[in-house]
């Protein structure tokens, strides 16, 4: 590289790689007989499956990332459509991987539609960003009146198994919730150029190496009984919008886990009418 | 686009930034401490330093970083006379928020700002502006949109609606902590680096890429929802 000119140097291409861009639609119509899939698209390294249900309960649908995890480059999307009052969950069965980057973002995009009386469910299980991982995620939420959404998301900071920790990369995680066309809730995590800094910051994340997000959107009346059922439990929770319940964790990834999955069978059963169940995949 | 060319004294500038931004101006600002009194209360902030690294937090990465970037988003919408863009800095603003009591904090503050503000400055723009909001809006939208139809430029006014906030969150520190008048003086001496890398940032940011770092906050924000005593309203 030396013998080339400053000017050939600058414009020379990088090495490429083969980049994977995944895609996967759900759309799920409302029945006498229950919730049916009624469209369905995956595109490598997407797929989807659908593990029988538990008898009474609803469809779960798992998106799985054949690719095991994502590079820099690589893209996830994800379009959810769920028919007036449906009831249907996305999970995962295993933990989503982000790999260290050499430069790209790995982008995951996801949309969720939730029309009048449905119910849905969004329990992926975590996922684990390596160190030198870059991930950007948008997830846009966009509910009719009446519809219901029980969302939660975990990020692990770096494999904590080898006590690698997220320190260089990237971390942008967006969140736009739209109830009736109107936009309800905003939020985004942006960790900056110093990961690990932001990680360690006394009042940033203080110092946790993982931290999760749950979030329900159902009438008042119920995200208020699903705050007195998490208060109860020992969990902060809050409303920053009527019919927004919205709990929040940070700390090791075990007891994150362990807080997540104490929290959410307390939800589905005290204010969805599932049952008090975490998707069979969390735990098999 | 109109662009709004109101242009001012010195001293109807200086008259309208210092009282917009006084603790007495009618906003109830010394009603609210953004967590701090359960961060207190926790044992997490003991002393000047820990109130210093509190505020510090809430501008680099938390509220002061969203806030900042909204205002100056208001502003500039404002100032080129784009109803459609402040409408939606608006919504933006009073969807962003990470709990009862910050959203509590902003919008009981923005809204009685309009109030105050309609009466004792009209203009037709800021009383359209909150007409079309229902009278409730996020503070720093209010406070950004109310300076550019007044003249005041945007860095002033950013800088000035920055070093407020964290103003009145040493005053909820000295109280709570407790620490002396002149301990809290120096905190807000020390803190001139932060707010001056707080308005570079909300001047530079994009709003389609915006973020925040300090989940510790909403927790102690949260926390202080069900704190037994508590002298604070957030």
């Amino acid at each position: 590289m030396d013998a080339l000119p400053e000017r050939a140097r600058m414009t020379a291409p990088l090495p490429r790689h083969q980049r994977a861009h995944g895609r996967a639609e759900l759309g799920f119509a409302h029945t006498p007989r229950g919730t049916v899939l009624r469209h369905l698209y995956h595109a490598a390294p997407l797929r989807v499956l659908f593990p029988t249900p538990e008898p009474g309960e609803p469809p779960m649908a798992a998106l799985v990332n054949v690719g095991g995890g994502l590079a820099g480059g690589d893209s996830l999307e994800v379009a959810v459509e769920l028919a007036a009052e449906g009831t249907a969950g996305i999970t995962t069965p295993a933990a989503e991987k982000i790999y260290r980057s050499l430069g790209d973002d790995s982008r995951i995009a996801t949309t969720l539609t939730v029309t009048e009386g449905a119910t849905l469910e969004w329990l992926p299980q975590e996922t684990i960003l390596f160190d030198g991982a870059r991930l950007a995620r948008r997830m846009e939420a966009r509910l009719a009146p009446g519809a219901r959404l029980l969302a939660a998301e975990m990020l692990v900071f770096g494999r904590a198994a080898r006590g690698e920790r997220l320190e260089s990369g990237a971390l942008f995680d967006s969140w736009r919730l739209w109830r009736g066309g109107r936009l309800d809730w905003a939020d985004a995590t942006d960790l900056g150029p110093a990961p690990g800094a932001r990680l360690g910051h006394r009042f940033g994340f203080g110092g946790a190496g993982a931290g999760a997000l749950l979030l329900l959107a159902a009438s008042p009346a119920e995200a208020e009984a699903g705050r007195a059922l998490l208060r109860a439990a020992g969990h902060a929770a809050t409303l920053p919008r009527p019919g927004l319940l919205l709990a929040r964790w940070l700390g090791e990834a075990m007891a994150v886990r362990g807080a997540l999955s104490a929290a959410l069978p307390l939800l589905r059963a005290g204010v969805l009418g599932l049952a008090p169940s975490l998707p069979r995949l969390w735990t098999s | 686009m109109a662009t709004a060319t109101t242009t001012i004294t010195e001293g109807e500038a200086l008259q309208r930034l210092l009282t917009w931004l006084s603790p007495a101006y009618p906003v109830g600002a010394y009603t609210y401490s953004h967590g701090l009194e359960m961060a207190v209360e926790d044992g997490a902030v003991r002393d000047r330093q820990g109130l210093a690294d509190y505020i510090g937090a809430v501008l680099e990465a938390g509220a002061g970083r969203i806030d900042g970037a909204l205002l100056a988003a208001a502003h500039r919408a404002a100032s080129a006379e784009d109803d459609a863009a402040l409408d939606d800095v608006a919504s933006l603003a009073a969807a962003w928020r990470g709990t009862a009591e910050t959203a509590l904090e902003t919008i009981a503050q923005g809204t009685a700002f309009l109030k105050v503000t309609n009466a004792a400055w009209p203009d037709a723009r800021l009383a359209a502006f909150t007409a079309r909001q229902g009278g409730s809006v996020a503070h720093p939208v209010a406070f950004g949109a109310a300076a550019a139809w007044h003249g005041l430029p945007l860095r002033m006014a950013l800088f000035g609606f920055l070093s407020a906030f964290a103003a009145n969150l040493v005053s909820a520190g000295v109280r709570l902590v407790p620490l002396g008048q002149t301990d809290g003086q120096i905190t807000t001496a020390a803190l001139l680096p932060v707010l001056e890398a707080a308005t570079e940032a909300a001047l530079a940011a994009d709003p389609e890429r915006l973020g925040s770092a300090a989940p510790v906050l909403d927790l102690f924000s949260m926390r202080h929802e069900t704190q037994y005593t508590r002298l604070f309203r957030s």
